[in-house]
């Protein structure tokens, strides 16, 4: 018998960033991609304004684990800079970052942004994103969340037209007109890296 | 039919009572198991009028609502979480003695690691201590199955049945198979002949505690068969349960070679001393994994026949929850090369009010009254919910949190011993869950006390549930006794602050019991329209001139 390789996710934020949801999405997609997927979350207290964490984990065959350990991640995924920084001891050596540059700092010792910044820049691999910038220039305010997700989506076995379903699914609820946002939001983050960089 | 679902641990839970055809399904909020009753809540309103789902006022009110249900030969489903199985003690423990007549599932979630808990206590232990089954999943698919088990066996053995949760299944998200749903049709009421059962007066009681152990061989014999004895040539070997037999059966697959220790799966209590023979024979060590209390470590560990190793030991840290990483060294697997990022101060972001939050300017108000008076250092008892938040920094405006309802209780004693001023600060659920008594009490007591009801008009902290207090807190309050010039209604708002702290100055100054209704609704309950439907309803009922009017103090 040889070692299953079990692949790890994990995502980081403030309490209402929309983390749990993110989650959801990745663990859908990577179901209808025919993996095993499982997914853990914290609810509570974590709700209110904390430090959310989510994680998802897969393989080919079922898990049962919904916890992964230190450097058990392939993936971890921040919508919060100074959220990314706590996780990235979960990275394998291999593994890969993607996190929005834009801060939520409405606490006491937030470090200087610009040490933050330089911190996960210094993680080998790492993908910062000017999530405002983007959510400027495509008029959506929310498009932060689903660019990180269409750039961390390069790093992850599921074909595009997956996500672009699943996405297109959670959202249907609340009129086309916002899925058509969140998919160009995801596209958008998924054409910010070159063809071939995943590897 | 054959579905495949994807849900929380905890809903599965939830789905499974629905498909095991629940007449209702009962509980009081409480993470991590809030969303196991909200799941067959939402199946039961899509179903139609044949089912019920109620939330109670507290956790004993729940279970006996599920008894009464169990009377009448449907099955029910009670929900709650460990600390929540105190408060039902009285109504669990005796119902073991009644027993039951339509099957009647207890959920319990556990919190190891106190994610949102004041302790770690261990159900499993509850349900030894009742002589009653326990039902231990390790997975999403199992919170199904064992849940559907669970109802057969209740019914089979007429005994309540626990199915016990930990936060790490209750929140694990992943598919499971669901099976054919059965609809609510009970088994018929008690028989004539058998309600003596159901009257524990002494006669009854000891004639049916017999009853009850004797029923203990086929409770074994029933989790015997979920139990697992799995055989391997090593002679170190590996007891888990729960999410340490999830942990470990995940570890077998990254790392092949641990195959060769021979396991002793738990998924059922009580236990079969056969079965713990069988496996100790076979091994000169056991490590053993299981969540909260070290349970099965001490039954193996008393047996004397090979030495057992987990929390006892030190070889599991003795408190907290299990991980990978936990189950890894105890087994002295190396770590995982990982990613370092560079050394920089990382402060906690702790959780806090939602900005605007009502709790906050009652807090403020308190605050100043009490500097008013001239007592700033006064401590204060809270209770617990998102006002518990005050506790900590900036407004470290509470001293005392212990359980649901503690604080009218513990401002009381303090007062009889002569503390003065003496304050308690309880939110609206918890004050209907078991603030109610304790307020009677403090009337009674003649002490002189201030009640700060903080009415958020929800169950904030998980989620925003009505409060059974709903509109009714100063109603409730008059009725237990309070004078009604002694009991102020007011809205916690900045605009406010000055007559808010001039009417907390008052009731500090009073005798006797005092109480002070902050009253706003939740931010969060008011952004989704929670109470919207109810609010409109209260307007059209005030609007009608037949109807009684609100009483107001
Ligand atoms: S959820 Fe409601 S009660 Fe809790 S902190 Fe937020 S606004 Fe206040």
């Amino acid at each position: 018998m040889s070692a299953t390789r079990i692949h790890g996710i994990v995502l980081a934020g403030v309490g209402g960033q929309g983390i749990l949801s993110m989650a959801q999405i990745l663990l859908e997609a990577l179901r209808r991609s025919g993996l095993h997927a499982l997914q853990s979350e914290i609810h509570g207290m974590s709700q209110r304004g904390g430090s959310v964490q989510a994680q998802v984990c897969f393989a080919d065959t079922p898990l049962t684990s919904p916890l992964i350990e230190e450097g058990g991640a392939d993936l971890l995924i921040a919508l919060e800079p100074l959220e990314a920084l706590r996780y990235v001891s979960m990275l394998r050596i291999s593994g890969h970052l993607v996190t929005a540059e834009d801060p939520v700092a409405d606490m006491e010792g937030y470090p200087p942004l610009e040490d933050v910044h330089r911190a996960l820049r210094a993680v080998r691999g790492a993908h910062l994103l000017d999530t405002e910038s983007l959510a400027r220039k495509l008029a959506h305010k929310q498009a932060g969340g689903m660019a990180i997700l269409g750039l961390a989506s390069r790093f992850l076995p599921v074909p595009e037209e997956t996500w672009r379903e699943v996405i297109a699914q959670r959202f249907e609820a609340k009129g086309a007109r916002i899925v058509e946002k969140n998919l160009e939001a995801f596209s958008a983050g998924r054409q910010l890296l070159p063809e071939g960089v995943e590897a | 039919m054959n579905q495949s679902t994807l849900a929380l641990g905890v809903e599965a839970v939830g789905c499974a009572a629905f498909d095991a055809g629940i007449k209702g399904a009962f509980g009081y909020p409480g993470t991590p198991s809030t969303e196991g009753f909200e799941h067959v809540e939402a199946m039961i309103h899509a179903a139609g009028p044949d089912r019920v789902a109620q939330w109670a006022s507290n956790e004993k009110v729940a279970f006996d609502l599920a008894l009464g249900m169990s009377y009448t030969g449907h099955r029910a489903l009670v929900t709650m979480k460990h600390v929540g199985l105190n408060v039902a003690m009285d109504a669990y423990a005796n119902a073991a003695l009644t027993g039951v007549q339509g099957g009647l599932v207890v959920l319990v979630a556990d919190d190891p690691g106190m994610h949102s808990s004041q302790n770690e206590q261990d159900s499993r232990k509850l349900a030894e201590f009742a002589w009653l089954p326990c039902l231990e999943p390790s997975t999403v698919q199992e919170a199904y199955d064992f849940t559907l088990r669970a109802f057969a066996l209740s019914e089979a053995l007429q005994v309540p049945v626990m199915v016990r949760l930990v936060t790490r299944l209750a929140h694990c998200r992943a598919p499971f198979q669901r099976q054919a749903t059965l609809p609510p049709i009970g088994v018929g009421q008690v028989p004539g002949n058998r309600v003596q059962d159901w009257v524990l007066i002494p006669s009854n009681a000891r004639r049916r505690y017999v009853d009850l152990l004797a029923k203990q061989p086929r409770m074994r014999e029933a989790a015997a068969e979920l139990n697992r004895l799995v055989p391997g040539t090593a002679r170190r070997g590996v007891a888990a349960a729960g999410l340490g037999r999830a942990y470990f059966t995940q570890l077998i697959l990254e790392y092949p070679e641990l195959a060769a220790l021979p396991r002793l799966d738990v998924a059922a209590y009580p236990l079969d001393p056969a079965t713990e023979e069988a496996f100790l024979a076979q091994v000169d060590e056991v490590l053993v994994f299981e969540e909260d209390y070290p349970l099965l470590e001490e039954r193996l560990g008393l047996r004397g026949r090979a030495r057992v190793r987990g929390r006892l030991d030190g070889a599991v840290p003795r408190t907290g929850e299990l991980s990978p990483r936990v189950l890894k060294d105890a087994l002295g697997l190396g770590a995982l090369e990982h990613r370092t990022a560079p050394a920089l101060d990382l402060p906690v972001r702790a959780p806090r009010f939602c900005e605007g939050c009502g709790h906050v300017d009652a807090y403020e108000a308190v605050q100043e009254a009490l500097r008013a008076i001239g007592s700033p250092e006064a401590r204060v008892f809270g209770d617990i919910g998102c006002y518990t938040l005050a506790a900590q920094e900036p407004l470290s405006a509470i001293h005392g949190v212990v359980e649901m309802g503690a604080s009218i209780s513990l401002a009381v004693g303090a007062a009889l011993a002569g503390q003065k001023p003496a304050v308690a600060v309880i939110g609206d659920s918890t004050f209907a869950h078991s603030g109610l008594p304790a307020l009677l009490t403090a009337v009674e007591s003649g002490a002189d006390v201030t009640v700060v009801i903080l009415d958020n008009r929800v169950v904030g902290m998980t989620g925003q549930q009505p409060s059974q207090a709903l509109d009714q807190v100063e109603r409730l309050v008059l009725g237990l006794g309070v004078p009604a010039s002694q009991v102020q209604v007011l809205t916690p708002l900045p605009s406010k602050h000055a007559e808010n702290v001039a009417a907390t100055e008052a009731a500090l100054r009073a005798r006797g019991t005092s109480v002070l209704v902050f009253r706003r609704e939740c931010i969060q309950s008011l952004r989704r329209g929670v109470l919207k439907e109810h609010d409109r309803e209260l307007r059209e009922r005030q609007a009608c001139p037949t109807c009684v009017p609100e009483v107001q103090p």
